[in-house]
């Protein structure tokens, strides 16, 4: 089971959010080429290492959010934690 | 003359009740049930005076901050309608009763975070969830709305889910706590 750190519920399964992938700087759609919406909508970088990605936390506070996760360890690096939890079995 | 609809609960089932000391299960799908939707900047916001996760009791009624922005009202019909009466509507501030669209169930008893463990992967421990806490979670894979609201000495939390998945739920429930001996007991629409 992947833990995944929500910022306002803390630690939750993932199986209770939705993973949206990578998380990229949309393009100024004012002066973005077409490759470059291209590369945007449908280009994964996919590394085996950290990456930044976003998830919605569908079963409890319902916010997207980003974090940083290493794709060879699934371990998130500096999450962001609610309040002062410090958690317990989770 | 004003015909006024008697409430149907969503629980259909008739389990044989009884009462024991380690779990009850109670269906409270009656209580009034409203929702405010209020941005934590507006004035209504800080009248409720809750934050997100956590809850207070304001007379008969108790005000649970579910979501970031969005409140849960629970109690007599009379105390939530005179606290949203008195709530200030300016800037983006919706109320809308949910007394017929959501059910509530409570468990009550010992073993009643043990059972939560069983249907649910929140950490149910002291630190994490103290009395009062407010979680929203996948119960036995239902979204629910979760308030730890201790009676006396025993663990209790009040589940709400939609109405539709009521039924579901509440045989999930008993079937998660029938190794406790899970009891249902009938519970008058009020949180005392």
């Amino acid at each position: 089971m992947l833990l995944v750190p929500c910022p306002n519920c803390g630690p939750r399964n993932s199986a209770d959010l939705r993973y949206f992938g990578e998380s990229h700087e949309r393009p100024n759609p004012a002066s973005a080429s077409p490759h470059e919406w291209r590369s945007y909508l449908y280009l994964e970088d996919n590394p085996a290492d950290w990456l930044k990605e976003s998830w919605f936390c569908r079963s409890g506070c319902r916010r997207y959010f980003t974090l940083e996760r290493h794709t060879g360890t699934n371990e998130f690096r500096s999450p962001p934690m609610p309040g002062n939890k410090v958690g317990g079995k989770a | 003359m004003v015909d006024v609809l008697r409430f149907e609960s969503p629980v259909t089932t008739i389990y044989p009740t009884g009462e024991t000391e380690d779990l009850t299960l109670g269906d409270l799908s009656e209580i009034t049930k409203q929702i405010v939707r209020a941005d934590s900047k507006t004035a209504a916001a800080e009248q409720l005076a809750v934050t997100f996760g956590s809850s207070r009791i304001d007379g008969d009624v108790i005000v649970l901050g579910q979501r970031p922005d969005e409140f849960l009202l629970v109690g007599t019909p009379t105390a939530t309608a005179s606290l949203v009466e008195g709530l200030d509507r300016s800037g983006h501030v919706s109320v809308i009763d949910h007394t017929h669209s959501r059910a509530m169930f409570r468990l009550t008893g010992s073993n009643a975070s043990a059972t939560l463990e069983k249907l649910c992967s929140v950490d149910w421990s002291e630190p994490m969830t103290p009395n009062g806490a407010v979680v929203s979670a996948s119960l036995a894979k239902v979204g629910c709305d979760i308030a730890r609201l201790d009676r006396g000495p025993d663990r209790s939390y009040l589940i709400a889910c939609d109405r539709s998945f009521a039924q579901y739920l509440f045989d999930a429930i008993i079937d998660a706590g029938n190794e406790f001996d899970i009891a249902v007991v009938a519970l008058a629409p009020t949180l005392v």
